[in-house]
């Protein structure tokens, strides 16, 4: 003899109570995921712009020329692994703070990280970063 | 005779707590994204010797397309300095912190200008970096 199964006409739905808690506990992962951005960096201190050159006291400051690959000390180009050594031996005899000025200038084309590198190194060989910016200046010709 | 009193039990209702949890998130989330700058593109460069940023009220950030803005909303380098003085005001120093993401193939035609706004305006610089494992 065949038993029938029962069937039930009742619409079966998933429960529906815990779908805002499951929600919840997504969003927190998805937050936890998206907020992990850096938030360790590097202090620099930079003295704020003059407009006036002071040609003298820049002569005796060491000077350094970023280029695209290359930085250049004093003008002498300087290999990355003697960058430092070098920095540090020009800085060494110069206990006073405005003599271990360094005035940093780079070509328009000198990306960040390699930038970023240079004057790190400097920073650590005791020296206090300058920049030196060319101002681009209109001039109207008649 | 006395009639005693049925005691019933007075439970908070809790069914609604996850929802309401919810919403409060998405509240608070659209909130925070107004000043945020995690939706940006920008890959950072590495250092050594880094330190925790702290705490800052100001992000400048120039993204992999070198477009420049200030707590996650575009900005123009003519305005920057007047922007971060604005915001910083009568801060005390320490309080003064600017935080400076930048993608690390920017170049220094775009990234130096910032740097000299943010000094300008008296900012405490921190250049935003990943740890120099190779050394």
């Amino acid at each position: 003899m065949k038993i029938r199964r029962r069937s039930s006409n009742l619409l079966v739905e998933p429960p529906s109570s815990a779908t805002g808690d499951i929600a919840f506990n997504l969003i927190v992962f998805f937050l936890v995921c998206a907020s992990v951005q850096p938030d360790s960096g590097r202090r620099q201190v930079l003295p704020r712009s003059e407009e006036t050159e002071q040609k003298q006291e820049k002569d005796k400051n060491v000077e350094v020329v970023v280029k695209r690959q290359v930085a250049l000390v004093n003008g002498d180009v300087v290999p990355a692994a003697q960058f430092p050594a070098r920095l540090a031996a020009l800085l060494a005899g110069k206990p006073r703070p405005e003599d271990k000025v360094v005035v940093v200038k780079s070509d328009d084309d000198v990306p960040y990280h390699f930038w970023m590198t240079v004057t790190s190194q400097i920073e650590d060989a005791g020296g206090i970063i300058t920049l030196q910016i060319e101002e681009e200046r209109e001039v109207q010709v008649p | 005779m006395k009639i005693k009193r049925r005691a019933t039990r007075a439970d908070v209702p809790s069914m609604a707590m996850g929802d309401i949890a919810f919403n409060l998130l998405i509240f608070f989330v659209i909130l925070a994204r107004a000043q945020d700058d995690s939706h940006l593109q920008w890959t950072p460069a590495e250092a050594s010797n880094l330190e925790s940023a702290g705490h800052s009220i100001i992000s400048v950030l120039i993204d992999s397309d070198e477009k420049l803005y200030l707590n996650g909303q575009p900005i123009g380098e003519s305005n920057l300095e007047m922007k971060i003085e604005e915001l910083l005001g009568n801060s005390p120093p320490g309080d003064r912190t600017v935080l400076l993401k930048v993608h690390r193939d920017a170049t220094a035609l775009r990234f130096e200008p910032v740097i000299e706004s943010i000094s300008n305006a008296g900012g405490e610089l921190v250049h935003i970096v990943e740890e120099d494992r190779d050394g």
